[in-house]
């Protein structure tokens, strides 16, 4: 266990301490429920319930799942990458086939680097470019199914870094922006 | 009553006997309240949501599908009622009540310090965005799986994942400066 995970496994110990909530609670609950009660009996509440009109809400992801184009995307401070297979499929063989993606990063300091986004459920060290090709240049190829997919680099295991190239970019539900790639859809 | 498992008392309040659930509120007040304090950041929003929480579990007992799983279902409901609450409600002074006794035997030797590391982490809790903080708790504190995760609230387990590893950073660089 590094420090990192040691600091998130006492926070957690520490927040997983009991917690004492005042007794009187429970007459309040009672007091509030036999307030009502002799109102609405529960099984009357449920079939009104069900026969109520309601607004569903839906995910938006749903929605942006419908929405493609035919991206693909490379990572690179000053170069691009190319998708395979070079052939396009036809659309009833890219709902099967997988296409294989490099992800660039021009990085010359760092001692580690590693992809994080949707395709991997954001496990920071499931996928990690290597610096073969030159001096400060990783890499990694994954397989992406047809799709959208949000991700983010990480340098050193503490520099997240979006890709300056990258065709589409969208901030997360907490602000912070993310690299796209879509696969296929269109 | 203390012994009786879940689904008996269920039953026992869809049949009239309307006392049965106090048993119920009892026997899960502490437990689902640990969650409440943890997400709200104060008693008194938590001891807020929790008797709605009660109170609409009550009202929609009926369409507890798997009584023995009570716990489980009122804790999709408080899920959804600290949601409501926190962003609704403003903070208020932060005054979490520990259960002394089960905290006597920690073996930190300083409580002074003990008490300034809880502060810590919850001051740090109450900064992380509310999303990011329900999944951190979900996950490591109430332990559950991502499956489960999604079922309680309805979002997809890859986003999930996302808000726990934000959350983690978040508050590893919160607490970076206590902890080294």
């Amino acid at each position: 266990m590094n420090e990192h995970d040691e600091l998130i496994a006492r926070v957690a110990e520490t927040l997983k301490e009991p917690v004492r909530i005042d007794p009187r609670l429970d007459a309040r609950v009672m007091a509030e429920i036999e307030a009502g009660r002799t109102a609405v009996p529960p099984t009357r509440r449920v079939l009104d319930w069900l026969t109520q009109a309601r607004t569903i809400r839906l995910s938006p992801l749903g929605g942006l799942a419908i929405a493609a184009g035919v991206i693909v995307l490379l990572w690179t401070g000053t170069q691009l990458r190319a998708p395979s297979p070079a052939a396009e499929p036809s659309l009833a063989a890219a709902a099967t086939l997988t296409t294989t993606v490099q992800f660039v990063l021009i990085a010359p300091d760092a001692q580690s680097v590693s992809v994080v986004g949707d395709f991997n459920d954001w496990d920071v060290s499931a996928t990690m470019l290597r610096e073969d090709q030159a001096p400060g240049v990783w890499a990694v190829t994954v397989p992406l199914s047809p799709g959208r997919y949000r991700y983010s680099f990480l340098v050193d295991g503490t520099t997240w870094l979006t890709d300056p190239l990258a065709a589409q970019a969208v901030a997360d539900e907490f602000g912070r922006p993310n690299s796209v790639v879509t696969i296929g859809e269109s | 009553m203390n012994g009786e498992r879940d689904g008996l008392l269920v039953r026992r309040v869809l049949g009239g006997d309307t006392d049965a659930y106090a048993g119920l509120v009892a026997r899960y007040r502490d437990r689902l309240g640990r969650y409440a304090v943890r997400m709200l950041g104060n008693e008194a929003d938590a001891e807020e949501a929790l008797q709605d929480t009660f109170v609409r579990g009550y009202r929609s007992l009926a369409r507890c599908t798997d009584p023995d799983r009570f716990g489980a279902w009122m804790f999709g409901i408080l899920v959804n009622r600290c949601r409501t609450h926190g962003a609704k409600r403003a903070r208020r002074e932060r005054l979490l009540v520990h259960d002394e006794g089960a905290m006597s035997g920690a073996s930190v030797a300083h409580s002074e310090d003990r008490d300034a590391w809880r502060e810590e982490i919850a001051r740090a809790l109450e900064r992380l965005a509310p999303d990011q903080r329900e999944a951190f708790l979900l996950k490591h504190v109430e332990e559950l799986s991502y499956d489960e995760m999604h079922d309680l609230t309805g979002v997809s387990v890859s986003a999930l994942k996302m808000r726990v590893l934000r959350a983690r950073e978040e508050l590893r660089r919160l607490l970076a400066e206590t902890y080294t």
